[in-house]
């Protein structure tokens, strides 16, 4: 049973940033606009803060530090967006294209700025990591529930989860919602009914850019004590996410939960009795998460509903 | 005079052509009025001015007499004025509630309020008796359903003049009588209505007063009611138009193209797309599938070209099963097909106009060697069929087929597989979208392969041109064959009433 | 049609001279002082170090064409060939095992057979996203990516456990001599001689060979019923598919051959005399895989382009290696190169725009045909 509560628990740690990667490349795409760089716009969002906690963490630590870590990976994940926004809406570039540049442009800024601001020149930034919570008072104690969401985690996993009820609801219940994925579906039909689809479009991807920058961190912070640079391939692991949880906010959590799990099993192995016993390098653990993507991938890609305008760039004088 | 709207010297550019040089339009108050035109005439265009859509480089619009300025359809709504689009603008996986308030939504605090939208959409549907159903999804709703929904959309808004771009292009003849009795409420109850048409019959039936573009240009407004088609048609044309084809009696030989109890269902919906489809096309004569849009044409096509795949049935060519061959096996057995989507399917607008047109057969000894295109030949070919087809384009087969006109793309298709000389050409609404010229051109071909022994298949939802070019006419109606008809005998009246699935007959 | 190859070529250059510039800024934000004397610099390339610093051009651009013809090739088919650095990865891989183990080959046949075990292995590898989108229609870009780390992670793990496995410097052994892509004269001539040293540069005939498969592709794409066929697929598929083309079988030969390209230059680097040889083990995902992007988008896909922007690429990478002299990061090269791409993003909109206004004033002088 604890191996489960432990499994379950490290299994946050992944599927929550899977989550809010996914919710803002669900957003990003519903409005019409195909973003592949939520893995650059990750590297920026965690190089942002995890360089604030690095040079605050001899004065600040717990909670609140990580609350304004929060607040600025959002904020560099949503400006460094604004550049495939800018490309992908106003100047209706290749959206792909744009989105690759983001994802080289990142790791490179990111390295080089560490070097170049880290007294001794190395390009991994560690921080001290004071925000874990063994366990939630009072909460931590509810049987079952408690063991599997409020012992061993982060603030950051209930943020995931807020997160995830507000986007649910913003996406069916508001003006906005609506607005955002008519213009995802058919944005002459929105264009003809008043709807600005290049404000939405561009609300869609700065939203995709805050939450993939939030994200970031939420990776970071749980499964290292260094950022260098990369987030191995997360960004597209959310990409999958979102295909696979068919652009819908409840699926994505399902697909978030089980990617997340694989992802525990690669790297929590040694953790599961049983499992470390056998002979299998780590190497062949670290290829599950992918092997799984494809195979699931290959299942469910065929009947695949995307957004019906998605990755088209919108041109009014086109009727 | 009661002028709701006035549309003074209107004038619209685009990158090399001028959609409406100098239009003047005024509609009077409580008015039904058409506007008439050839496709390319500026219509479409002139009205997307009205409706905010576009910008006039030059002139003004007048409502009740004081100048406005529309620069969005917010504009335009805010004055008053609405639009259903030809195409229509709703979004298919939304529902007919949330579509006709999006833009216009209920809101507190930014969350929806849809009960008090609903309880105004009901009235609205009750009091101008436009059935609907607001809680299904557009894409599950009936083609006329959709276009009660885009009415109901201007109605929501208190629109007072109401614009309808080509509102019958999809109607059964059943729907296009409701669509009238519709207008004509709407008119009884102050509303000012202006319709863009191209289609005579309902201009005559239906209008007031009707103001006929060429090429851009007003050519007047006049009176409905005591002028004749014909006048109306020479007006569009600008000269006296020749409504039959010269042709002479078929001399139709073997069957080509058999067809037996064929089915296609479709992937989507479990709805049947063809069913139970059985007919032949013997050598030398046309056939011609007449129908309204999206009833199984297309289908029909796709089964008998290889793009789609059937479910049941068999697809005889020459006797010889092609059910399952494909697209390459068909095309080697002689089959020509000029595509519904010249874009889509006819040509790749990124190749020359040489390349598009060995399209089908660079494959051939004739023009590759060992896997080695033969330019020398291609480029001869070309020339040979710019020649003999009068294919325009700025750089001979060196343009790319992006830049040429869609009559000239249209002609360098039809050159192409002609010129293939198949034995069965499947013509799939060769003419839409042509001038004049072009159309009795294609026709001329059309009539020439068939002397020459082709079997031709043709898809058309013009009456006139199925009337004329026919030797045997199928009409399908929601994929089945309900009638055979000949054209000599048989009326419009009587073919329309098939097309709209009011009259079922056998079809052998 | 000349007309429009000399366009599209101003197209590249806008961008790299936006990326150049945005790279200036950088250094300039970072150390302003030194900012000028930096580009210059990046400018000088390899120049800086005389011939020895143009042949590590060549020696750098060596796997650079041919990634860029990986991804440029499907390009024009229409797909976004991500998954090079896998491609790379496992022909390179392929290609030491053979080095290392296949004793039995004589001198001169044993480097080609590595090499050409190289091509085949990155073409299977890039048969799995290929088959992939063509029968089951998975996105190319996602199932490429998983690719990369499958790949990464997998060859690791064979060096790991393999005979070729060096444990004590974490890397496979030296592959035999026979092995060996020979210099082909070329060290005779980019060298540079300070007193009685010959500083030989790296490079070696696989810059030769390089450059003659992209010949080779040019003329695949543009002189055969195949080049045809999968130019139709790229620019219209309905289309391609109305003309007899098959779709599915395009798509996977077209990713067989981007991988068999990326696979080659694997083993073009792995083979290499001096600084090749061998492999290490890590877990990055090869550089010159992903750089093959901005290769084929500054060389429009066009296999001559990619040679050049490839020498490109190379050459401001060598100049960048010089700029720790002056206390800059190298990686301000990779921040231009992702700059690069951004702009050639849009700097084809740009020049269309160009092309748009000049059309339009001179159909309004000539009376033009209409739509």
């Amino acid at each position: 049973m604890d191996t489960i509560f432990f499994l379950f628990q490290q299994m946050m740690f992944f599927s929550i940033p899977l989550l809010i990667v996914a919710l803002g490349g669900m957003f990003s795409e519903r409005s019409g606009v195909v973003n592949i760089a939520l893995e650059g716009i990750m590297v920026m969002g965690a190089f942002a803060s995890i360089f604030f906690l690095n040079k605050t963490q001899s004065f600040m630590s717990g909670q609140g530090q990580l609350l304004l870590a929060i607040l600025i990976a959002a904020a560099a994940g949503l400006i460094f967006a604004f550049f495939h926004a800018y490309a992908a809406i106003s100047l209706r570039s290749d959206q792909t294209i744009s989105g690759t540049a983001l994802n080289m442009f990142a790791p490179a800024f990111a390295v080089y700025m560490a070097r170049t601001l880290q007294a001794n020149g190395v390009q991994q930034i560690p921080f001290t990591n004071t925000f874990f919570i063994q366990k939630v008072p009072g909460l931590g104690d509810i049987p079952l529930l408690g063991p599997l969401l409020f012992q061993n985690c982060y603030i950051t996993t209930y943020v995931g989860l807020v997160i995830l009820a507000v986007a649910a609801f913003v996406l069916y219940k508001t003006k906005f919602g609506l607005r955002l994925r008519a213009c995802g579906e058919h944005p002459q039909a929105a264009d003809s009914v008043g709807v600005n689809v290049y404000k939405i479009r561009y609300a869609g991807v700065l939203i995709s850019g805050a939450l993939a920058g939030l994200g970031g961190l939420v990776f970071v912070v749980p499964t290292s004590t260094s950022f260098n640079a990369t987030v191995a391939g997360y960004g597209f692991l959310a990409l999958a996410v979102l295909i696979f949880g068919q652009w819908k906010p409840l699926r994505i959590l399902l697909s978030a939960l089980f990617f997340g799990l694989m992802k525990t099993i690669a790297a929590a192995y040694s953790g599961i009795p049983g499992l470390q016993n056998l002979p299998i390098s780590s190497d062949v653990y670290k290829m599950i998460p992918y092997i799984a993507t494809l195979i699931v991938l290959a299942f469910t890609s065929a009947k695949s509903q995307a957004p019906r305008a998605s990755g088209v760039p919108y041109d009014k004088s086109t009727r | 005079m009661d002028y709701v709207i006035e549309m003074i010297g209107i004038t619209k550019d685009f990158p090399g052509i001028r959609a409406n040089d100098d239009i003047t339009l005024r509609l009077i108050r409580g008015e039904i009025h058409a506007l008439l035109g050839e496709n390319g005439a500026g219509k479409s265009t002139l009205m997307s001015v009205l409706f905010g859509l576009y910008q006039p480089d030059a002139g003004e619009i007048r409502k009740n007499g004081a100048p406005i300025q529309i620069k969005n359809p917010n504009d335009a709504n805010a004055a008053g004025i609405g639009m259903v689009h030809q195409h229509f603008k709703l979004v298919h996986n939304m529902t007919v509630l949330e579509n006709i308030i999006l833009g216009v939504e209920t809101v507190k605090r930014g969350v929806l309020k849809m009960d008090e939208a609903r309880k105004k959409v009901v009235a609205l549907s009750e009091r101008y008796g436009l059935r609907i159903d607001p809680d299904a999804k557009i894409e599950d709703t009936t083609v006329g359903m959709q276009q009660r929904v885009e009415i109901l959309k201007m109605l929501y808004r208190d629109n007072e003049v109401l614009i309808f771009d080509e509102p019958t292009a999809v109607l059964t003849p059943q729907e296009i009588e409701e669509l009238m009795h519709i207008m004509r409420g709407l008119a009884a109850e102050g509303k000012s209505i202006l319709f863009i048409s191209h289609k005579l019959a309902e201009i005559k039936e239906l209008a007031d007063r009707c103001t006929v573009l060429r090429k851009g240009k007003c050519v007047g407004t006049v009176d409905v009611g005591p002028i004749t088609k014909e006048e109306l048609s020479e007006m569009m044309v600008g000269r006296k138009v020749n409504f039959s084809i010269e042709k002479d009696r078929a001399k139709p030989g073997e069957p080509v193209l058999t067809l037996e109890h064929v089915s296609m269902r479709s992937r989507l919906h479990h709805k049947l797309l063809l069913d139970d489809v059985s007919f032949s096309v013997r050598r030398g004569e046309i056939v011609t599938i007449a129908g309204i849009d999206g009833n199984g044409q297309s289908e029909l096509v796709y089964a008998i070209s290889g793009l789609g795949a059937i479910d049941s049935g068999r697809i005889l060519m020459r006797g010889e099963d092609i059910s399952k061959a494909s697209i390459r096996r068909r095309n080697d057995m002689k089959i020509s097909h000029i595509p519904e989507d010249r874009h889509k399917h006819g040509l790749v607008l990124d190749f020359t106009l040489s390349e598009n047109l060995v399209l089908k057969s660079y494959q051939t000894g004739e023009y590759q060697n060992h896997g080695f295109i033969r330019f020398g030949q291609v480029e001869k070919h070309a020339d040979e069929l710019i020649r003999r087809f009068d294919i325009r384009s700025g750089q001979g087969g060196a343009t790319i087929a992006r830049s040429m006109s869609g009559g000239n793309q249209q002609k360098a298709i039809v050159a192409r597989e002609i010129s293939l000389e198949p034995d069965l050409l499947i013509a799939v609404q060769p003419t839409r979208g042509l001038d004049v010229g072009a159309i009795e051109y294609i026709h001329k071909q059309l009539v020439a392969a068939r002397d020459r022994g082709c079997a031709v298949l043709l898809i058309s939802l013009e009456l006139d041109e199925v009337k004329s070019l026919s030797d045997e006419i199928f009409v399908i109606f929601e994929g089945r064959i309900v009638a055979q008809l000949d054209p000599e005998a048989a009326s419009i009246q009587e073919i329309g009433l098939y097309m709209a699935g009011s009259k079922r007959g056998s079809a052998s | 049609m000349k007309k429009q190859g000399l366009r599209n070529a101003s197209a590249s250059l806008i961008a790299i001279l936006a990326g150049l510039l945005a790279g200036f800024v950088i250094l300039l934000v970072t150390k302003p002082e030194s900012a000028l004397q930096g580009l210059g610099i990046i400018l000088k390339g390899g120049f800086n170090n005389g011939m020895k610093g143009l042949g590590q051009v060549l020696y750098l651009a060596t796997p650079l064409i041919m990634t860029g013809l990986s991804v440029g090739f499907a390009f024009k088919t229409g797909l976004f060939n991500i998954g090079a650095p896998g491609q790379l990865m496992v022909g390179g891989a392929v290609s030491v095992w053979v080095g290392c183990t296949w004793k039995f080959l004589p001198g001169g046949v044993h480097w080609v057979m590595a090499l050409l075990m190289g091509m085949l292995a990155g073409g299977a590898w890039g048969l799995v996203p290929g088959f992939f989108k063509a029968m089951l229609n998975v996105n190319e870009v996602i199932s490429s990516i998983m690719m990369n780390y499958i790949g990464m992670y997998g060859i690791n793990f064979l060096i790991r456990g393999s005979a070729v496995f060096d444990s004590t410097k974490n890397q496979t052994k030296n592959v035999l001599a026979g092995a060996v892509i020979p210099k082909g004269g070329l060290d005779k001539v980019f060298y540079n001689l300070t007193g009685n040293y010959v500083d030989v540069s790296s490079v070696n005939a696989g810059i030769l060979i390089a450059i003659f498969l992209a010949i080779v592709m040019y003329i695949l794409l543009n002189k055969t019923t195949f080049g045809y066929e999968l130019r139709a697929c790229g620019f219209n598929k309905s289309a391609a598919r109305y003309a007899g083309i098959s779709e599915k079988r395009t798509i996977m030969l077209s990713m067989v051959l981007a991988g068999a390209l990326a696979g080659t230059a694997g083993a073009l680097m792995y083979l290499a005399p001096s600084s090749g040889m061998h492999i290490h083990v890590a877990e990055v995902l090869s550089a010159e895989g992903f750089n093959g992007i901005p290769v084929a988008l500054l060389g429009l896909s066009n296999p001559i382009g990619i040679i050049f922007s490839a020498l490109f690429i190379a050459y401001i990478s060598v100049g960048g290696s010089y700029l720790q002299s002056l206390k800059y990061m190298q990686e301000v090269i990779d921040i231009i190169i992702a700059m690069v791409i951004y702009f050639s993003a849009f700097s084809l909109l740009v020049r269309d725009l160009i092309v748009k206004v000049g059309k339009r004033r001179a159909q309004r002088s000539a009376g033009g045909e209409g739509a």
